[in-house]
């Protein structure tokens, strides 16, 4: 039962982050559902993953997520979604049902073979070498790009990008100007 | 031994692209040497695998499930149209050394493509399997679009690039499904298994086939009705207008009838819309060549005229005739091309209006000019003369009388508009137009004796030719002659007396130019439209690039509609495979 | 179809990836974006576990998950750092006026 509550609760949560107005409200689902997630980690017994995904999903990604919206401004104005809304609300249900359908049936098969356990430290390091060393790499990578990116330039900003938006906003409430004098025009 | 040298004559052009490429533009003098000691010795190595040739595969590497066998065969027909790519290949590119000197920009781009086209030529003669056939035919195409628009800053290069692409191309798709449709019935994609069983294919199936290959080899050479990319592709640089335009790429469609020609023969109707087709490229390209005032699209002209000789000769089943033809056109062909390439250079025009009375000025390249122009026309002593006296009693043996007439008289306009090439060029009144600038410089004075030689010589290697392609092609039932009987028989013959006749008259025609004057304005407007044929081909262009267009739109560029499109993929998918499930 | 221990992590993976590519469908704001990237990748990582606790194979389960939640975190932070300096240069953080920059 436990386990029912806490799916029904994060993929609520999850549908609440998509949906939230403020980015930073966005922020602290996404944290709720990195914690509830952690906690079903836990109870399919993968200890040391449910620890890890909450003090990084939830705790550093948050943080990191909570300044870069002080820094970078909370757009309360969501523009409009693009494409229709029956073509994405329909594509991610028909996704979800048939992978359901795809995906669930077998789950309940117990393996019947005896496959072994070995310990997490031995897995880790011997079997799954590889993937520490490409984790490190990773890591590497991100810090330089980060650093590459967060690096300050000490000739003054180049505008010309934000000059060539400003003029497209100008001209698109011109635009929207002269179609509202326009639709007074015919009201008259 | 013999396998990686037949390896080797792919290898060694592409080694030489990737190596001239990491070079780079800086260093021109060291492109000019590896661009040449790469041509070269692809050319020696294939005139050492030359007398060696057999009916089997050298190579056979198993590439995998549904890609079959990748085999080279060095046939008769196969290794000597490498032989014709590698040796004219190398003359180009000792020319292009003096040529591109002038347009020096990109060098290391231009002869690595031109050295990646080398070897996927040679790959398309050599392939045994026609999965790989088609990789190297696609391979041939994108070079020679490359080279096409190679001064892409020009327009019009770029216009004649495109049209070339998308009018062989058509072909291509040809190609392909023929290749498909014999995986599905035999299982593998080689091309010995085709000429074997091919009567095991439904009649329906081979005809489709047959009309098929028709259509990709006749959009490859520049026939009626896809003729019209060639006159435009001249605005390629000359080396590449030579080699890939005279010589090689175009005489794939040839190549490719010749080979399928046991298998397709019984067809009905087949052999007639071979002869059809090359019928009628020879004589409206040989009007339309009467009428052009630029050099090279007299010379694109008359190269989809002898084009359609070949194609005339392969309907009438004289492939022995075709082959030779194609040996002898490539040789004088790429002459005459390289001789206007150098006579361009030094007076930096294309315009025939422009030039005239050169002949005291530049004798070198008249005296070249009038080499070439003696195999074009079919003079005897040049290698010309043989072949296409072998065509023409071929096709007076075996095919409608009707067609061994219009050819007689495309005979007769080839020895016209050859001599009104001559004349504007090296003869009559200066016309004020600019002063030459040079004769012929070294590195193109060697490529051009060097095939000055092959035109006047290389018919004296019939007889071994001959033997060679019977000896090593079991399905076409050949036979071989030795060049003695062959002269004698080309010289006895009713036909050929005729045929000089006719050649005669074409000269007359010439010194009798004033009285056709009349005549000769009413059509010019005809030929210069390209009898209707112009509007067709641009339509078609035109059409590929709207619907180009059209499916552009759905590049967003936003993330939103990307998405959008993965999870419809994602969605579908899943259906797919829940459906097996 | 019982709802044993088993189907239900999977039916939250499942869940969680659908919510997540529709977050992608919808969202026009460079960090929603990233949000919506990550509850994709935690949907993934519950399908991980729940399949190495299936197949009795737990901690090769969870050694992947852990490559997985690294490779996330730095995509996360990527993703963040880039969108802090095209807002500070460019003005804005809707992906349909950064896609019309051409350039």
């Amino acid at each position: 039962m436990l386990l029912l509550f806490l799916i029904i609760v994060a993929l609520v949560f999850a549908i609440q982050a998509i949906r939230a107005q403020h980015l930073i409200t966005s922020a602290l689902w996404l944290a709720g559902v990195s914690a509830l997630c952690s906690v079903l980690f836990f109870l399919y017994g993968a200890h040391l993953v449910a620890v890890i995904e909450l003090s990084v999903g939830a705790g550093l990604v948050t943080v990191l997520f909570v300044f870069a919206i002080s820094v970078a401004g909370d757009d309360v104005l969501e523009a409009k979604p693009v494409p229709p809304r029956f073509l994405t609300v329909g594509l991610a249900v028909l996704f979800i049902l048939l992978l359901g359908w795809y995906v669930i049936p077998g789950s309940t098969a117990s393996s019947a073979s005896v496959v072994t356990n070995p310990p997490l430290s031995e897995v880790l390091w011997q079997e799954r070498g590889l993937d520490l060393i490409v984790q490190i790499v990773l890591i590497f990578s991100g810090v330089l790009g980060l650093l590459g990116l967060l690096a300050e330039v000490k000739a003054p900003l180049d505008g010309s990008m934000a000059r060539e938006i400003g003029a497209r906003r100008e001209h698109d409430l011109d635009a929207l100007e002269s179609q509202i004098l326009n639709s007074q025009d015919v009201v008259k | 031994m013999l396998s990686v040298l037949t390896l080797l004559i792919i290898g060694i052009p592409w080694l030489g692209a990737a190596c001239i490429w990491l070079a780079g533009d800086r260093r021109p003098k060291l492109l000019h040497a590896l661009a040449t000691s790469f041509a070269v010795l692809a050319a020696i190595v294939t005139l050492a695998v030359l007398p060696f040739s057999t009916s089997n595969a050298v190579i056979r590497i198993a590439m995998g499930g549904i890609l079959g066998d990748f085999t080279l065969i060095p046939d008769g027909l196969g290794i000597f149209i490498a032989a014709i790519a590698t040796v004219v290949g190398s003359a180009a590119v000792i020319f292009a050394i003096d040529y591109m000197g002038q347009h020096a920009h990109q060098l290391a781009r231009f002869y690595a493509l031109v050295l990646f086209f080398i070897g996927a030529m040679a790959g398309l003669a050599l392939s045994g399997s026609l999965l790989f056939a088609f990789f190297f035919w696609e391979i041939t195409a994108l070079c020679s679009y490359a080279l096409i628009s190679f001064h892409n800053d020009n327009p019009r290069a770029v216009a004649g690039g495109i049209k070339a692409l998308i009018m062989t191309q058509i072909g291509g798709v040809g190609l392909l499904g023929g290749a498909l449709w014999v995986y599905a019935y035999f299982g593998n994609y080689q091309i010995n298994t085709l000429l074997t069983q091919y009567h095991s294919l439904p009649p329906v199936v081979l005809s489709v086939m047959g009309f098929g290959f028709l259509i990709a080899a006749a959009a490859k050479s520049a026939q009626v009705p896809f003729h019209s990319w060639l006159p435009d592709a001249m605005e390629a640089p000359t080396p590449v207008t030579a080699l890939i335009h005279a010589a090689t790429m175009v005489n794939a469609g040839v190549y490719l009838l010749a080979r399928f020609y046991p298998a397709f023969e019984s067809i009905p109707g087949w052999s007639i819309a071979v002869m059809t087709v090359g019928v009628l490229s020879a004589l409206l390209a040989g009007l339309m060549a009467l009428f052009a005032d630029d050099i090279k699209r007299v010379l694109a002209y008359s190269t989809i005229s002898q084009l359609g000789y070949m194609f005339y000769a392969v309907g009438t089943g004289s492939i022995f005739a075709s082959q030779f033809h194609l040996f002898s056109h490539a040789i004088f062909k790429a002459l005459l091309f390289l001789s206007a390439g150098a006579v361009i250079t030094s007076l930096d025009t294309r315009d025939l209006r422009k030039m005239g009375g050169l002949g005291k000025s530049m004798p070198f390249l008249r005296a070249m000019f009038v080499i070439g122009a003696l195999g074009l026309i079919g003079l005897p002593i040049a290698n010309g003369f043989f072949s296409k006296e072998l065509i023409l009693e071929g096709g007076l043996e075996s095919g409608p009388l009707i067609f061994y007439l219009i050819m007689l008289f495309s005979a007769g306009v080839t020895a016209l508009y050859t001599v009104r090439l001559l004349y504007m060029i090296f003869w009559g009144e200066p016309s004020g137009g600019p002063k030459p600038a040079h004769d012929g410089l070294p590195a193109m004075r060697v490529s051009l004796i060097v095939l000055a030689f092959g035109t006047l010589t290389t018919w004296l290697l019939a007889g071994s030719f001959s033997q060679m392609l019977s000896n090593t092609l079991p399905f076409h039932h050949l036979e071989a002659e030795p060049t003695i009987a062959l002269v004698k028989q080309i010289c006895l013959a009713p036909t050929t007396w005729i045929a000089l006749g006719v050649i005669a008259l074409g000269f007359i025609a010439w010194s009798a130019r004033a009285r056709f004057t009349a005549f000769a304005q009413a059509f010019r407007p005809i030929a210069e439209a390209g009898f209707g044929f112009e509007a067709l081909n641009r339509q078609i262009v035109n059409g590929v690039k709207r619907s180009a267009t059209f499916v552009q739109t759905s590049q967003t560029g936003q993330l939103n509609w990307n998405v959008v499109g993965i999870l419809a993929g994602l969605v579908i998918v899943l259906l797919v495979v829940l459906r097996g499930v | 179809m019982s709802f044993s221990l088993f189907n239900l992590a999977f039916v939250c993976g499942i869940g969680l990836l659908g919510i997540g590519f529709y977050g992608l469908m919808v969202c026009r704001n460079l960090i929603k974006i990233v949000i919506a990237l990550q509850i994709l990748v935690k949907g993934a990582l519950l399908g991980l576990v729940a399949a190495g606790n299936l197949n009795g194979q737990v901690n090769l389960g969870q050694s992947m998950a852990l490559t997985v939640i690294v490779a996330d975190t730095i995509v996360a932070v990527m993703g963040i750092a880039l969108g802090v300096q095209i807002r500070r240069r460019v003005g804005t953080l809707d992906i349909r006026e950064l896609s019309r920059l051409k350039g």
